[in-house]
């Protein structure tokens, strides 16, 4: 195994309050006071197999019925935002949400709560599993269908939209193929297409002619089109970037690259025994990887409101989620959310302060400034420190302290 | 999906928001130019050129239109040869006070119908490159040089656009009065002034969100007050004169933003056109002329130009499903140019039409090179001539 990917071996000293914090936020999505607690107490390994726990509440699973019924977006993003607050399935809903920012479908053309709902169960199901699996699965995702418009490329009448992006953000980037791929592999993924909201072959309307696709010729359809994505070496790449820029640091090195990619092709294409070795490697504890990326606003206010203990509408959250610039289901476009700095707009700054206010305001009476600040901030910095330690000499100035640390640009930094 | 909005808004924001108040330079341009304001309002998806404004002496329209044309009797006469489309009545005040502009056959050469590329021509004002900034960001970085402040807003919610983005400033968006307002607790200013006043060495991620954080604390702060002190006129009510009132509370409350980037989307009317393009159409002159009465009320229309314009016209003929589909150029509307307005530019022949559509006789590019140079104050970017506005 590369030497970047080594396992973490922290002594005594070194599975602090900030290691654990660490690995909570960017694994799952935080931690209440007890989990950080129980965390400190069992050492690594047994808090990482914690995160690989599915555990969600099953009346969870039991509510989606009657709220697909309804054909509410807002619901279907009040029932995700649940699962994550939960914290029942960490790991799972984390992987979730980042094959959900690579494969961006957006309801805004979609149109179909059902459609979505049933990409959101393939991403959950597959996402820990096997990354071909995966892409043969969103490559035959009805919402990817209809999104990008996979359902009217027929033989004769090639639509190119979702060849491109399969080549140029889904599985190998900018670089790894020409005009000419892009137009072959249309013609092979012709014929994939919907019936009702289901997955269908027509195979009158595929192209069964020969193709050459990144240097093979044969008369491909789409599960050859993919099998020869994925063998491309810069596929196995692509996906190591992606994971070490969802969980380690915005800008991973080649070397990191090229040390994950090898992880990935020895377990077969696992992601959850990728992550497993990269979740506990001392690249992902390293200093440089620490508060390393701007959050986004699902991690941002699910980390808050679960250290809080706050008891806040799931609803609410993904609308505030929303209005911070992460409307769930709703991407603004194909390449997902830009993500880092473009999440700091003036008004979603004013956005995420309010809604940060607003979880402060409910979360005082169970909670105060100096708890939240131990657990969320535990890098502990001094000047934050002091003004609420001076905040909190003023009990009805408490729910102030608790919005100061939230509010604190540290915090920010995940 | 080729280019990569995205990755262009944040080239924008590479270099930092605002520029900090140490750094402003206080030189001085003239007076009259500096208080200036430009609003452009984008129609998005396309507006029907020659359903806005009508060349009703041509024979050919009613025979590219059977059942779109508009009868000659409804329309607002403009001049002997072109009316107004009936739903723009609400304009005529705004005609009669000389301040309506029309500018005939606006686009760029080697029209591209789709409509992101064609709404990133017209953003980034370079029709055969990939632009990474747009023309109003890069105005708004020079305004931003010389004196500070937010030079630019974006008065919608969604993305921010191209036209937007420049290298150094970035314009936030302002989609509704309340969405800088912001909420507080007791001791929390108090709290965040004591925590901040330890010069922390900060550099990277933390340094950017705490000026982030900052500016946005001040430009809340000043935004209160120039609302509080903004006229406070009658709109109708639909969310563009929503957009257009918040614009005026700012300009009279004395905010310093030069720039504001509005738009209304539905005009992509493949189908069925008819009664949805008079109904933006309405909401459009309605807005519009409420906008202008408001400025006039509060002596604040020689300050303000606004722009009115799409990312292309439609097609000439009407389609098969009493629609039209994506052409190329289109008229263009001003508010407020100098030159006591009326009908500007070469009106299109609809007998030498090319490839079924109008061929543009205004390059886009000399209207933005007139609002640069004349309008704003600035030296002249793009290398073609202002359209003379006078």
């Amino acid at each position: 195994m590369s030497a970047v990917l080594r396992a973490w071996r922290p002594g005594p000293e070194g599975w602090d309050r900030s290691a654990a914090a660490h690995l909570l936020r960017r694994a799952g999505f935080g931690a209440t006071p007890e989990e950080l607690e129980r965390a400190l107490a069992e050492g690594l390994d047994a808090t990482l197999e914690r995160l690989f726990e599915d555990r969600t509440p099953p009346e969870l699973d039991g509510s989606i019925q009657p709220l697909l019924a309804a054909e509410s977006l807002e619901l279907l993003q009040a029932w995700w935002m649940a699962r994550i607050v939960a914290g029942g399935a960490p790991l799972r809903e984390r992987v979730t949400l980042v094959w959900h920012d690579l494969f961006a479908t957006s309801h805004e053309k979609v149109q179909d709560v059902r459609l979505m709902h049933q990409q959101n169960e393939l991403l959950r199901r597959e996402g820990l599993g096997d990354f071909r699996r995966l892409l043969q699965g969103i490559a035959r995702d009805p919402a990817m269908l209809v999104w990008l418009d996979g359902r009217s490329n027929r033989r004769g009448h090639p639509n190119e939209n979702f060849a491109r992006e399969v080549l140029e953000l889904f599985a190998l980037g900018p670089g790894h193929y020409d005009e000419r791929d892009v137009r072959e592999a249309a013609r092979a993924f012709s014929g994939w297409g919907t019936e009702g909201r289901s997955f269908v072959h027509a195979p009158e309307h595929h192209d069964d002619g020969p193709k050459t696709i990144l240097g093979h010729t044969g008369c491909f359809d789409g599960a050859g089109a993919l099998d020869l994505i994925l063998a491309h070496p810069a596929c196995a790449r692509h996906v190591a970037r992606v994971l070490l820029e969802a969980f380690v640091v915005p800008a991973p090195t080649q070397v990191e690259i090229d040390g994950l990619a090898g992880t990935l092709l020895a377990s077969d294409w696992d992601v959850g025994r990728t992550l497993r070795v990269l979740l506990r490697s001392e690249l992902f504890f390293a200093p440089r990887a620490r508060r390393a990326r701007i959050a986004a606003p699902v991690e941002c206010l699910a980390v808050a409101s679960r250290a809080l203990g706050a008891r806040v509408p799931p609803r609410t959250l993904a609308r505030r989620a929303g209005a911070m610039g992460q409307a769930l289901f709703r991407p603004p476009s194909v390449k997902g959310w830009e993500g880092g700095r473009a999440w700091i707009h003036a008004g979603h700054w004013i956005a995420r302060h309010n809604a940060l206010v607003e979880l402060a305001e409910n979360a005082a009476v169970s909670c105060t400034g100096a708890e939240v600040l131990r657990d969320v901030l535990p890098e502990d910095p001094a000047p934050l420190r002091e003004a609420v330690e001076r905040l909190a000499r003023e009990p009805s100035s408490e729910p102030a302290a608790i919005a100061l640390v939230l509010t604190a640009p540290e915090f920010h930094l995940f | 999906m080729t280019l990569t909005r995205r990755q262009l808004v944040v080239a924008g924001l590479r270099v930092g928001l605002f520029v900090p108040l140490a750094l402003r330079a206080r030189a001085a341009p003239a007076r009259e130019t500096a208080e200036r304001v430009l609003v452009v309002l984008q129609l998005t998806g396309g507006n029907d050129g020659l359903n806005t404004v009508v060349p009703h002496r041509q024979d050919a329209y009613y025979r590219l239109r059977p059942t779109l044309a508009l009868p000659r009797s409804k329309l607002h006469a403009l001049d002997d040869e072109h009316g107004l489309h009936p739903a723009l009545g609400a304009l005529q005040p705004v005609r009669d006070a000389g301040r309506l502009t029309v500018v005939h056959g606006v686009g760029y050469p080697e029209p591209d119908r789709s409509h992101f590329r064609s709404l990133e021509v017209w953003h980034g004002a370079d029709p055969r490159g990939t632009p990474h900034t747009g023309w109003l960001g890069r105005m708004a970085d020079r305004i931003a040089a010389r004196s500070g402040g937010m030079p630019a807003l974006c008065v919608d919610d969604g993305e921010l656009p191209l036209a937007l983005v420049g290298e150094r400033v970035f314009a936030p968006a302002l989609p509704d009065e309340s969405s800088l307002a912001l909420a507080t607790l007791p001791g929390l200013a108090a709290g965040r002034e004591s925590a901040g006043t330890v010069d922390h060495d900060a550099t990277g991620d933390l340094a950017f969100l705490r000026a982030a954080a900052r500016a946005s604390y001040e430009a809340a702060g000043r935004l209160e007050q120039a609302l509080a002190r903004g006229s406070s006129a009658d709109y109708p009510d639909s969310p563009l004169a929503r957009r257009l009132r918040l614009v005026a509370r700012l300009v009279t409350g004395g905010f310093d933003t030069r720039i504001f980037h509005l738009s209304l989307g539905g005009f992509d009317t493949h189908a069925h056109q008819a009664a949805a393009h008079a109904a933006l159409l309405e909401t459009l002159a309605r807005a519009l002329a409420a906008f202008e009465a408001d400025l006039a009320a509060s002596g604040a229309e020689e300050r303000v130009l606004t722009l009115v314009h799409g990312e292309f016209g439609r097609r000439a003929a009407e389609n098969g499903s009493r629609g039209t589909d994506h052409g190329a150029a289109a008229p263009v509307l001003l508010l407020g140019a100098p030159g006591g307005g009326g009908p500007r530019g070469t009106p299109p022949d609809l007998n030498g039409l090319v490839d079924g559509d109008v061929p543009f006789t205004t390059d886009f590019r000399a209207l933005y090179s007139a609002i640069e140079q004349d309008w704003m104050g600035l030296e002249r970017t793009l290398p073609v001539a202002p359209f003379p506005l006078r």
